[in-house]
């Protein structure tokens, strides 16, 4: 089958929702187009075992796609019946839904392909165009901080792109001086990867981290990250942190099993030193902060750190990582999901107001708490094997210091967010509030994105493992 | 260097110092036409399309539309004609000349001849560096969108000449252009819908949201 029909559906009927098709039912047709959309990336994924190549070799599903198509269409899909569920229990939220749609879909149908696309600066811009069609929703009505934060988004967007962009420039520069013949086409670069050793390679490179890190949240230009997410939509947030994060990843992905070949140390230095002040600067913002939304962006912006260290490491730390990245990804969207449910009812982000949610809001304490458990990396989930992983390959790099940073490093984060969350959790109610009941629909996604991270941890298909290995093996180069 | 890449260099410093929004303004436009020419004189034939929507992207965009569109929201908004991009003291224009020379040196040490190669990478490395001084130095809205777009506007030399600009393919292309307007769109949008107030209000989470 062709990868087309997955990009071409969602974009199609992004750009009939953009023309006035289908008012009054704009939030059907984004659920029904992402469930299609999904039903079709799973045809893909299951049916092709060797790497397709389409579009003049633009195009090519290899197990990296099919991996990161698994994941982010079920959660694109969860995300959208969470937003039809608010916007038919709250009318007010009907304002503008028809252009939301539009940009939801704009943004699944560039990030499919992104997922599938095999040229370096096909790359760049359509996660370019991924941070434009966020921009706007990330803007709620009347909310003036709502607007600074997508300006503030944009801009580190930009600038992060920028580096990328002239990280581009200079590897294309790189291949010029040593007598190649320049290209962006992965599969082709992956022939050329051992010859690429020059200055303007490495400093192509360096760019090009940089730049990525900021799409990612990593330091030193993560400060968007925490104001974007705190001042999006929940479900926004969510799309930001579990869609878009895992498109920047496959950016980074794609870079690095070119480049890690021929710059090993190079990528290695960057990205553990990068992931360690992440890791630094998250932690102490997670000490400090009482507001649940900033609190769970700050958790990211830690995950980011924990990814780049794994990947920086490399070589048994790929698997640990590949399977935390996708853990990491159903934990994002429950968490600002549930965030979401928590903050329409308490009408407040303040994690010292909100208290008694098991009592209160049953289905959202259970999800905040188990939730929170994943994001910690207790077992059974996949984020504990992961982080167990990533520390092992540490030990065996004899990167004893990175190791004993990582371990501190995670123990604050686990005391810091443990007591600031386990008491919104189990703590007495301090008001009385009137709740709606909670509906299967609302608890649905959330639901399935749990089943999917509990699955992950206590048993691994064989079909997927096989697809993480795959994954993992492409990323230690050619 | 040619006069051209002196006088691209000249619009990249001189706003730095005559710190008026118009001046900015005007300098952000010269530099769209001075790249475009440059990128003309490399290819004077404009036989590929790709070429032809290079120039687009560089007079139309980034020397016409950008500017353009920022001065119609500030002129709207009866700003005063003050605006420090940067910050104007010694220190500010002794580290704006430190980075040019800088500039110049990290050009001769990765393109070992010298040549119109290395004159246009010493000078699209100084309007990248100059770009992230201005990001550095602003804290309002409009003078970051400045560094943001003397920043593309540093990318956008710093790739004339580069090898893959031959083997893209229109699409690519097309996307690249396409990023450039659709971002400056955004940032239009953005600027022109914040209120007069210099500092943002409290974030409510009062109101119902997605």
């Amino acid at each position: 089958m062709s990868p087309l029909y997955f990009i071409a559906l969602p974009g199609l009927m992004a750009l009939a929702l953009a023309l006035g098709v289908g008012r009054g039912r704009a939030t059907l047709l984004l659920v029904g187009t992402a469930l299609a959309t999904l039903l079709l990336a799973l045809v893909e994924v299951l049916s092709v075992s060797q790497p397709a190549a389409a579009l003049l070799g633009l195009v090519r599903v290899d197990a990296t796609s099919r991996l990161f198509l698994a994941v982010v269409n079920p959660i694109f899909l969860g995300i959208s019946t969470y937003i039809w569920h608010r916007v038919r229990t709250t009318p007010v939220l009907r304002e503008g839904i028809q252009r939301t749609a539009s940009l939801l879909l704009f943004f699944l149908a560039s990030t499919n392909a992104l997922l599938v696309a095999n040229h370096l600066l096909a790359l760049w811009v359509l996660l370019e165009l991924t941070a434009l069609a966020a921009t706007p929703l990330i803007v709620r009505p009347r909310a003036e901080a709502a607007r600074r934060a997508a300006f503030r988004y944009l801009l580190f967007s930009t600038v992060g792109l920028g580096l990328v962009a002239l990280g581009f420039a200079c590897l294309s520069r790189g291949m010029d001086a040593v007598g190649l013949q320049p290209t962006f086409i992965v599969e082709e670069l992956r022939q050329l990867g051992p010859a690429l050793v020059d200055s303007w390679t490495k400093l192509g490179l360096g760019l090009v981290l940089l730049g990525l890190g900021a799409k990612l949240g990593l330091a030193p230009m993560y400060s968007w990250l925490p104001e974007t997410y705190d001042e999006s939509p929940p479900a926004i947030a969510a799309l930001l942190g579990a869609v878009q994060f895992n498109a920047a990843l496959v950016v980074l992905f794609r870079v690095v099993q070119v480049y890690r070949v021929s710059n090993a140390t190079l990528v290695a230095d960057e990205l553990l030193a990068m992931g360690l002040v992440s890791m630094v600067v998250s932690t102490v913002s997670i000490i400090a902060t009482r507001n649940i939304k900033r609190l769970i962006a700050y958790a990211s912006i830690n995950h980011a750190g924990v990814i780049a260290i794994g990947l920086g490491v490399g070589g048994a730390a790929t698997y640990g990582l590949l399977l935390y990245v996708v853990s990491n990804a159903f934990i994002k969207a429950i968490l600002f999901l549930t965030a979401g449910k928590i903050m329409a009812h308490y009408k407040t982000n303040d994690t010292r107001v909100i208290s008694g949610l098991i009592k209160e809001l049953p289905y959202s304490g259970v999800f905040l708490m188990v939730g929170t458990i994943a994001l910690l990396g207790f077992p059974p989930f996949g984020s504990f094997l992961g982080e167990l992983l990533i520390l092992s390959a540490l030990v065996g790099s004899g990167r004893m210091l990175t190791f004993a940073a990582f371990c501190t490093l995670i123990t604050m984060t686990f005391v810091a967010t443990g007591r600031t969350v386990f008491p919104m959790i189990w703590g007495p109610s301090k008001e009385k509030h009137e709740f709606s009941r909670q509906t299967l629909p609302a608890a649905l996604p959330k639901l399935t994105f749990l089943i999917a991270l509990v699955v992950l941890g206590i048993y691994i298909p064989p079909a997927f493992n096989a697809l993480l290995l795959q994954v993992a093996t492409s990323l230690e180069g050619p | 260097m040619s006069p051209l890449l002196m006088g691209l260099l000249g619009v990249m410093l001189v706003p730095l110092f005559l710190a008026t929004w118009r001046s900015s303004l005007i300098g952000l436009s010269l530099q769209g036409f001075l790249i475009a020419w440059a990128a003309y004189r490399l290819d004077p034939n404009l036989r590929a399309v790709g070429s032809w929507l290079l120039l687009v992207d560089l007079v139309l965009v980034r020397g016409v539309g950008a500017p353009l569109l920022l001065y119609r929201i500030l002129s709207a908004r009866k700003r005063s004609a003050r605006n420090d991009i940067i910050a104007p003291n010694l220190l500010s224009w002794t580290i704006a000349f430190g980075l040019v020379l800088a500039a110049f040196n990290l050009s001769a040490a990765l393109v070992p001849t010298d040549g119109d190669q290395r004159a246009i990478i010493s000078v699209a490395s100084a309007g990248v560096l100059l770009a992230f001084l201005v990001l550095a130095s602003q804290s309002t809205t409009f003078g970051q969108v400045i560094g943001v777009l003397r920043l593309e506007n540093g990318i956008a030399l710093f790739e004339l000449g580069g090898e893959h600009r031959h083997h893209d393919g229109l699409v690519i292309q097309l996307g690249q252009v396409t990023i450039v307007a659709g971002t400056l769109g955004l940032y239009v949008w953005l600027l022109s819908s914040f209120s007069e107030a210099s500092s943002p209000s409290a974030p409510s989470h009062d109101e119902p949201t997605l």
